[in-house]
């Protein structure tokens, strides 16, 4: 098959607003509310938000990059997925000006590595960022019309 | 801190969340629900028995 053949097979994919995802990543369960999922909307708001709350309970740390120590940056990646929940507790712990001059190495991500629930609020804390950034993409293939 | 309780309670969050992030019926939902959190708490439980000769 020729490249113009490819071309002319595949249909052309529906953009995605910007706007949406970032909607989506911000408030978990918002890109479904907007796209008319609600029921969807209302569960992943729910357990995401659950899931953050007890890993913060649990005395867990948000992820925060640490020089010289590459993986915390996946910790980050995680914890980021939860948006606006992980900035506001950014904010929280670090204060706004400390939030912002303090990026990247310089911010606190909270937590007690001695408490008894350290580990499991970590854990808590990163299934809640992960999956909200599943339910952007999922907001993404419903957008594009690929998933109902 | 009771930890059979916090997993119970992870095991339940995710198996919600991937009941209707990949199904759309009912049906479909209830099924996926009760498979990943019984091979969740059952799956972990039994791992955690299974370790506990070792050190």
């Amino acid at each position: 098959m020729s490249a113009q053949e490819a071309r002319t097979d595949t249909a052309p994919r529906k953009r995605v607003s910007r706007l949406l995802l970032a909607a989506a990543w911000l408030v978990p369960g918002l890109g479904h509310w907007l796209l008319g999922k609600r029921v969807r909307a209302a569960v992943f708001l729910l357990a995401i938000a659950a899931s953050f709350v007890t890993g913060v309970l649990l005395e867990g740390e948000m992820g925060t990059p640490k020089a010289g120590h590459p993986f915390s940056w996946l910790a980050t990646f995680a914890c980021l997925g939860n948006g606006l929940l992980y900035l506001a507790r950014m904010v929280w712990l670090n204060g706004l000006g400390g939030a912002l001059g303090g990026i990247p190495f310089g911010l606190s991500g909270g937590g007690d590595p001695t408490a008894a629930g350290f580990a499991y609020g970590n854990t808590f804390l990163y299934t809640a960022g992960l999956m909200n950034l599943l339910v952007v993409l999922d907001v993404a293939d419903i957008a594009r019309g690929e998933k109902s | 801190m009771d930890h059979l309780f916090l997993m119970l309670w992870h095991a339940l969050l995710v198996s919600v969340f991937f009941a209707f992030l990949w199904r759309s019926t009912t049906d479909g939902r209830r099924r996926l629900f009760l498979k990943t959190f019984l091979i969740m708490s059952v799956g972990s439980t039994l791992l955690g028995w299974l370790m506990f000769p070792f050190p």
